[in-house]
């Protein structure tokens, strides 16, 4: 069987590190989620 | 289709192909045939799984169940920003260290050599039915458009694909993903734009987005719960982000495109693409098939969209007074739309609410009218449960749209489907290389003879999906029925990973029994529970990793792994 070898782990090219860049992620999909639920009740 | 529309799409679907087979000059050996040899930048993996996802499934199924049940479908992909970010955090990097060529090597590397076989045959089973749907939908493209039995085109889109994929492996693969993805972008908005400027001249954008609303086509969002309930915001938030992790961090089709990358940090990157841009992608695939709708609320839709039944139908007696009904509902709906348009721009509150009633009533006519006909199909021998969502946006593309773009979109549809179609038929024969023939029957054989046999594996896999493809009419809406068949599998998939990860003590005869506890749960909520198919990925996973834990906690001795192989992680 293939053996654990050491990968980098390099830093996203933004936000300074991958947790911020996993906060950005879940701030964008409450605010999708919040606009569509606008968009669905303003042409319901 | 006219001479300039089959120059477009011979165009394209050449100059794509050829494009992929160019970049995938050297793949002579099994890294670089199953791997591209690692050298995939971010943004070609990021395209090529969202081309993997978004196949000619979503232009035929997702338009169609719009036009039909509103846009509420798109609370499905809820769940998968927040997938993408825990394969991201735990998947990748583990696979990474790994250095496996399919996600369920791994698995016997963290428990055993039954686990990683049953895990490869479950995967086998569920992405093989589900390449038979990719190649089917087009074929319904082509049945439509040149009138050929679908069987024949089955066959004709089938036996293309195999052979691209014989010969690419997943660089020509991934490249001709990027192609199509472009194609795909320019080719929704060509669809969107050209249905837009189709209304009538009375009727504004900002009239027919509050016609659709009314109609109730953009129920983007429903916040009611029910467990029989398929599109919710609960079952997307929670049933589809198991769904997502299962799809990106225990399927190969999936895992194997981000595993080309040249670093973690490539692959990561790939991923976050997705879950940024994959729900405004829906979401815009969904709102083309609302307006498609409005577009048939003043220029007459056929009574059934899938002609061939339509003509069926047309020589029953009983056919006449279904037709005469539908004529009157649609005039009564077109004229019941031209008013609350007119009443909704006036602002005229106390008319406003008898008209759109009116609205909703002719609608539910028109409605009633469809459903009695699509009864005749049945009275008269055709399908059971006749369903002609698949056929709606095509129906629309080859009558109404402009020389030139039908062809452009047949192109997309067409090489959406083999690009997808080869990315599943490459992770299947893979998976039957190197988990099952390279591990059971043929070990330390040269690469030449790997890369021979997964060429022979991809043969036998094309062949596979083209006979499975044969029921893809009996499956009502693609798009339902690909994420449906994927659910029945999916959940024991994601349970197995979920031990392998967080609960190290956890032994592979353990997790190996709970697996087939979570497919038996899951069969059994398909068969007998009346639960919706997202919700099979929460019981699968959930059974998986309560059977596996109760089993090492009642029998420590039999079921746990030792001490020695505790601390020292992976088996080697």
């Amino acid at each position: 069987m293939p053996e654990d070898r050491e990968v980098p782990d390099s830093p996203p090219p933004f936000l300074g590190s991958w947790r911020r860049v996993y906060a950005g992620v879940i701030l964008y999909l409450a605010a999708v989620i919040f606009a569509a639920y606008l968009f669905a009740r303003a042409y319901r | 289709m006219r001479a300039l529309d089959w120059v477009v799409l011979l165009a394209s679907l050449v100059s794509i192909i050829a494009y992929g087979l160019y970049r995938s000059r050297g793949s002579n050996t099994v890294d670089r045939y199953l791997l591209a040899g690692k050298t995939m930048p971010w943004y070609a993996m990021a395209l090529s799984i969202m081309a993997t996802q978004a196949s000619a499934i979503t232009f035929i199924s997702t338009t169609g169940q719009s036009y039909v049940d509103g846009m509420r479908f798109v609370q499905a992909y809820f769940g998968l920003p927040l997938a993408m970010i825990v394969v991201c955090a735990t998947v990748v990097p583990v696979f990474y260290r790994a250095r496996v060529y399919t996600a369920y090597e791994y698995l016997e590397n963290r428990f055993d050599a039954k686990t990683r076989a049953l895990a490869s045959i479950i995967f086998l089973c569920q992405r093989g039915l589900s390449a038979g749907l990719t190649i089917y939908a087009p074929a319904i493209v082509l049945s439509v458009i040149l009138g050929w039995p679908e069987r024949a085109t089955t066959l004709l889109m089938g036996a293309t694909v195999v052979t691209y994929t014989v010969i690419g492996g997943i660089k020509a693969v991934t490249w001709s993903d990027v192609q199509q993805m472009c194609v795909i972008f320019l080719g929704l908005w060509i669809a969107l734009i050209t249905v837009i400027v189709m209304l009538p001249h009375a009727v504004s954008f900002g009239d027919a987005v509050y016609l659709a609303g009314a109609a109730g086509r953009l129920n983007a969002v429903t916040t009611g719960f029910d467990w029989n309930d398929r599109f919710n915001i609960w079952s997307g938030l929670i049933g589809s982000t198991f769904l997502f992790l299962s799809y990106f961090g225990c399927d190969q089709s999936q895992v194997q495109r981000y595993l080309t990358g040249r670093s973690i940090a490539e692959s990561r990157l790939s991923l976050l693409f997705n879950a940024v841009a994959k729900i405004p992608m829906q979401f815009f695939v969904l709102f083309i098939g609302a307006m498609v709708f409005v577009f048939y609320v003043f220029v007459e839709p056929p009574v059934l969209f899938q002609h061939t039944e339509l003509a069926r139908i047309a020589v029953a007696s009983e056919y006449r007074g279904v037709e005469n009904q539908y004529h009157e509902a649609f005039a009564q709906r077109r004229d019941a739309a031209l008013a609350l348009a007119e009443a909704h721009r006036s602002g005229d509150g106390a008319g406003h609410a008898q008209r759109l009633a009116d609205f909703r009533r002719a609608q539910q006519a028109l409605d009633g009218a469809r459903a009695g006909a699509a009864r005749l199909v049945e009275a008269q021998g055709g399908e059971k449960g006749f369903n002609d969502t698949n056929y709606i946006f095509l129906s629309f593309v080859t009558r109404y749209l402009p020389a030139g773009i039908v062809g452009l979109v047949i192109a997309v549809i067409m090489a959406a489907t083999m690009s997808a179609s080869s990315g599943e038929i490459n992770s299947l024969a893979t998976v039957t290389v190197v988990d099952i023939y390279r591990r059971h029957f043929r070990r330390g054989a040269s690469d030449h003879h790997y890369v021979t046999a997964s060429r022979w594996a991809t043969l036998f896999w094309g062949a596979y999906a083209v006979v499975f493809a044969g029921w893809g009419k009996k499956l009502g809406s693609l798009i339902v029925a690909v994420n449906v068949v994927g659910s029945l599998f999916y959940g024991s998939l994601l349970g197995c990973f979920v031990v392998a990860f967080a609960f190290r003590r956890v032994g592979g005869t353990a997790v190996f029994l709970g697996m087939l506890a979570g497919e038996a749960a899951i069969f059994w909520a398909f068969l007998w529970g009346g639960i919706s198919y997202l919700w099979y990925n929460v019981i699968g996973c959930v059974v998986v990793v309560g059977v596996a834990l109760a089993l090492t906690w009642m029998a420590p001795g039999v079921f746990a792994r030792s001490g020695a192989e505790d601390r020292g992680g992976e088996k080697s």
